[in-house]
């Protein structure tokens, strides 16, 4: 009796540490969503300062990471967890890296937004990268959201998104050439606005890897490098088992 | 009652009527005992079946009728089917009463949020659903910063402060603006209200930029006129009779001048609510300063002051001044030649800051103390406009204060006079330069000097 009270005990406390690290995961990704939208705002809205403080502010996420990392070392070491509790904790590791990655994203473009804050602006005020960079920013809330739910449905629709970043990026892209063509002037900008998207793609990317381990969380099957129809047909087929 | 126990008494009847049963076809059989148990047995096994039937029918009660049974078991099952029929009753009573409870919160313009001290949903409707983009079934007992994870919205939560309600921008979605108010209502549950402020967030960005696009318009046409006003208020060959007209023209342009600034001034504290990062500011220099400025006034009262501390503080100089002289300059104003100012600085033992203007001047009625903070709110209309004032002095010295998270108290008398004090938390206290003057300074001086 006394043995199964200490062994349930054990196993709350360390449900209340496993999910104490992932509200902290969810509290670095709300800090590196509001990142990036200050990073776009700065961006589309010319403010230089705003783009500057964001650059600044990057430490902080770093600092999450750090802690995050920390905490879940700590996990591993002393409760030795298995199955489920095991692969929250790897996922949690992998996410962490990617929503670091996604801030080091954001601080790039706050540093470019300072800069072309400085500069002429374009007539259309920025507005491909105004587009792409919700749809990027939707994918980072919307995998979050898959991961605090442990959703991995939504996680696959997410997923899937990225193929219209892809081709957002790749449209971008080929405008950016034309004009470098017909204004040799417009050059400098159009680099810069090169790597503002090369940022946000990026970015989607990162958001599907989060998705990719919230799939993996949730149904043990690490869908990396997998095709997207073929990780449904696997987790269609996985469901009733599942269920 | 009196039915129930004349059922016992007959129950009695009946055992005894069986016994002597009993004994009568023991004594036809020549064998009393067999007799005696064949009938007791017959008895009993008749109870038995009572209570068979009575546990059948409570098991699966309501699919059948009660079963029909006489004298003390027709009279249990009576009162159990009574009994029954009034629990359902209340039940469903309370459900009635609960789920109006429920529709009426779900249809509330507002969203509302019940949380758990772990910060979990419990239960939210369907307005909360959409502001927050929650899921019906499948959000409960998710934390809701899990789902909400704006940094501000965190630390809200997190500071536990929740006298004030917290505007926030969302990012995700449609972008709203949302206010969010917490209601601690038992000692492990809280409410979250949750309203769309969308509008009146984009109604008020509206009014400021109006006024700061205004006032900016305004400036360089008033320029223009002050100029050629002060050219032909100097023209020598300007027929006499238009002299008086001009130089009122010019004074009311220097007052409309005034005004403008102010309204600039004004709107660009307004630009933010946040608190300013500070600097040192050195408050008996600034006192000192804002005396010789009074003194330099013709026809000024005496000013004294009173630096009780050598403590600095952090703050945004140009934000202080301005509140500071606003308040020195209202009291120069309304206060004759023979009365007195007295500016004061001292720090309270618990660390925090005060700067005081008092004045002998004409005072302020009670009934205008609340709203004295308004824009352009005049004690006396025609009085203040002969000293000059745009009326946005004490919004100016408010916006000030509110950005150093300090706050203006005033206390007046008519014909005796005011004190205006502006109060700063400890926070923004700074200890004496190094090397400073850490004893008190008093000027005195009086009105003839």
């Amino acid at each position: 009796m006394e043995t199964a009270d200490l062994s349930h005990h054990i196993s709350r406390r360390f449900n209340e540490d496993l999910e104490r690290v992932r509200t902290k995961v969810l509290a670095m990704g709300g800090f590196v969503e509001a990142q990036l939208a200050k990073a776009l705002t700065s961006l589309i809205e010319g403010d230089s300062s705003l783009g500057e403080s964001v650059a600044l502010d990057d430490l902080q996420v770093n600092g999450m990471e750090v802690l995050i990392d920390e905490e879940c070392s700590r996990i591993l070491a002393t409760r030795s967890p298995a199955a489920g509790d095991l692969r929250v904790i790897v996922a949690i590791i992998k996410t962490i890296t990617d929503l670091e990655r996604i801030g080091d994203e954001g601080e790039k473009i706050g540093y470019i937004a300072s800069r072309l804050a400085t500069m002429e602006r374009p007539e259309n005020k920025y507005r491909e990268i105004k587009h792409l960079g919700r749809i990027v920013s939707e994918m980072v809330h919307d995998a979050l959201d898959a991961f605090a739910r442990m959703d991995a449905e939504g996680a696959l629709r997410v997923a899937r998104q990225d193929r219209v970043v892809d081709e957002e990026y790749e449209a971008i892209h080929r405008q950016c050439i034309t004009f470098m063509m017909e204004d040799p002037r417009a050059i400098r900008r159009a680099l810069d606005v090169m790597w503002v998207v090369r940022s946000l793609e990026r970015i989607g990317d990162h958001a599907k890897n989060i998705c990719e381990y919230v799939i993996y969380m949730v149904h043990g099957k690490d869908v990396r490098h997998t095709k997207l129809e073929d990780v449904e047909r696997d987790l269609q087929a996985a469901a009733p088992t599942n269920r | 009652m009196i039915a129930t126990r004349q059922a016992w008494w007959f129950a009695l009847a009946r055992i005894a009527g069986v016994v002597l049963l009993g004994l009568l076809v023991g004594l036809a059989l020549g064998r009393i005992y067999l007799g005696l148990a064949l009938v007791l047995t017959a008895a009993l096994t008749w109870q038995l079946l009572n209570l068979f039937r009575l546990d059948y029918w409570l098991r699966d009660r309501g699919a059948r009728d009660p079963p029909d049974a006489g004298g003390v078991w027709g009279d249990v099952i009576t009162q159990v089917v009574r009994l029954h029929r009034r629990k359902r009753f209340h039940k469903q009573r309370l459900l009635r009463v609960f789920r109006e409870l429920r529709h009426s919160t779900a249809a509330m313009p507002d969203g509302v949020v019940v949380l758990n001290d772990q910060l979990e949903i419990i239960w939210f409707n369907r307005m909360a659903g959409r502001l927050l983009s929650l899921k019906r079934k499948a959000d409960l007992g998710i934390r809701v910063t899990n789902l909400v994870r704006d940094p501000e919205f965190l630390r809200y939560l997190q500071q536990g402060d929740f006298t004030e309600p917290l505007v926030v921008r969302l990012s995700a979605g449609a972008g709203l603006s949302l206010s969010f108010q917490v209601v601690p209502y038992s000692s492990n549950q809280r409410l979250m209200l949750v309203r769309d402020v969308s509008r009146q967030v984009a109604l008020e960005s509206m009014r400021k930029e109006f006024v700061a696009n205004a006032s900016h318009e305004l400036r360089s046409p008033l320029t223009v006129i002050t100029g050629y006003l002060e050219t032909l208020t100097q023209d020598e060959e300007m027929d006499p009779t238009l002299r008086a007209p001009l130089a009122e023209m010019r004074r009311q342009a220097e007052r409309m001048n005034r005004i403008v600034r102010d309204l600039m001034e004004l709107s660009r504290l307004d630009y933010s609510d946040e608190e300013v990062d500070g600097e040192a500011i050195d408050v008996r220099a600034l006192a000192s300063m804002l005396r010789k400025d009074v003194l330099a006034r013709p026809g000024h009262p005496a000013v004294s002051l009173k630096l009780e501390s050598g403590a600095r503080l952090s703050g945004d100089e140009p934000e202080i001044l301005s509140a500071f002289s606003n308040l020195v300059d209202n009291a120069a104003k309304y206060t004759p030649e023979s009365g007195s100012i007295e500016i004061r600085w001292w720090v309270d033992p618990a660390g925090e800051g005060h700067f005081s203007v008092t004045d002998t001047g004409i005072g302020i009625a009670a009934e205008h103390l609340p709203r004295l903070t308004e824009r352009f709110y005049r004690v006396d209309a025609g009085r203040s406009r002969a000293t000059g004032g745009s009326g946005l002095g004490l919004a100016i010295v408010k916006h000030a204060l509110q950005h150093h998270g300090a706050r203006l108290e005033i206390v007046s008398q008519e014909t005796v006079g005011s004190t205006f004090t502006c109060h700063f938390p400890a926070r923004r206290i700074l200890p004496p330069a190094e090397g400073g003057n850490i004893a008190a300074i008093t000027v005195t001086d009086t009105a003839l000097s």
